[in-house]
């Protein structure tokens, strides 16, 4: 059957500099576009520049969200950001979707940070593994972190609750 | 430098007068996923889910598959994004969540979408924000769920 809807997302995260990164994202559907660029500094983390533009707006519903996405300088990328960005960028006067999308593209920064720690645990404490719907002949996924590696990691407080795999350990 | 990138591909389709289904991929350097739906339209219920966790990080990830289908039977209305990002984000797997609110959301949306091209094809010059209000009454459901803007 031929597809009479699409939605297409893509975040990036780019190193501008050590301990400064550039967030964008770009969600495309038949209706709605808008890129989200967020600028965010280490060591706290938190938003330096933010953009947020709307590319198309079939309904004409969309509001300038420039007076918006100024308020999310400060911000930081952190516990209590969800409620945070709901409150500056969502609600009546705002964008709920874009609000939606700003949180997103942070979490996209939280998994980036989390990306060589799960690589080294998958270095150190790898096993071979082959999920059932995987194959039968291409596996896709061969190697995942041991038990014991998982509960240790759970002890760290960016990965502790950070989804169920980390979950009551 | 890239440091992290993730992809998010959903589409939808019409399968006659009453049902609609959509399947999304969700791709970046830790995870790979797909999802399937079906919802009966217009009741909003989701029929059915099915899932395939591609590559992920540890063991338990994978035994998440068996919270996605508590999905079946949930409609599509304000309270589901919760329902999901809860049940199924929290029991199951959060990226998979992700990606079922998307697949979720851009199938009501297709429904508007759909009905406004139609529209606008009798009426070019359509009054859009009445349009909407019009969906809005047909669909109350989807009121506070559609995230127009």
């Amino acid at each position: 059957m031929i597809l009479d809807f699409q939605m297409n997302n893509l975040t990036t995260v780019e190193a501008l500099e050590k301990g400064l990164w550039r967030i964008t994202q770009r969600s495309d559907d038949n209706l709605f576009s808008i890129e989200v660029t967020l600028d965010v500094k280490g060591p706290a983390l938190d938003i330096r520049r933010a953009v947020l533009d709307v590319k198309r707006d079939v309904l004409g519903l969309a509001s300038d969200l420039t007076p918006l996405s100024e308020k999310l300088v400060g911000v930081r990328v952190g516990p209590g950001m969800t409620k945070i960005v709901r409150g500056v960028i969502g609600g009546p006067d705002g964008s709920n979707r874009a609000a939606e999308l700003v949180l997103e593209a942070m979490e996209m920064l939280v998994n980036s940070i989390t990306v060589p720690e799960l690589r080294k645990a998958a270095a150190m404490a790898g096993v071979p593994y082959r999920a059932e719907d995987d194959g039968p002949k291409v596996f896709v996924n061969d190697v995942v972190i041991e038990d014991d590696m998982v509960r240790k990691m759970a002890g760290n407080p960016r990965l502790k609750d950070s989804c169920a795999a980390f979950r009551d350990l | 430098m890239l440091e992290y990138s993730r992809c998010k591909s959903v589409g939808v389709q019409r399968q006659g007068e009453d049902r609609r289904v959509v399947s999304g991929v969700l791709e970046d350097e830790l995870y790979a996923m797909a999802c399937e739906i079906s919802v009966d339209w217009p009741s909003l219920t989701i029929e059915s889910v099915q899932t395939r966790m591609k590559r992920f990080t540890t063991g338990r990830c994978p035994r998440a598959k068996d919270v996605f289908t508590r999905a079946e039977g949930w409609k599509i209305d304000s309270e589901l994004d919760g329902k999901i990002k809860k049940e199924i984000g929290r029991y199951g797997c959060r990226h998979m969540a992700i990606l079922m609110v998307d697949c979720c959301r851009a199938l009501a949306r297709a429904e508007l979408a759909r009905e406004l091209k139609a529209a606008l094809e009798n009426t070019p010059d359509l009054d859009r924000r009445s349009f909407v209000e019009d969906f809005h009454q047909r669909y109350p459901d989807l009121r506070g769920y559609l995230q127009l803007r």
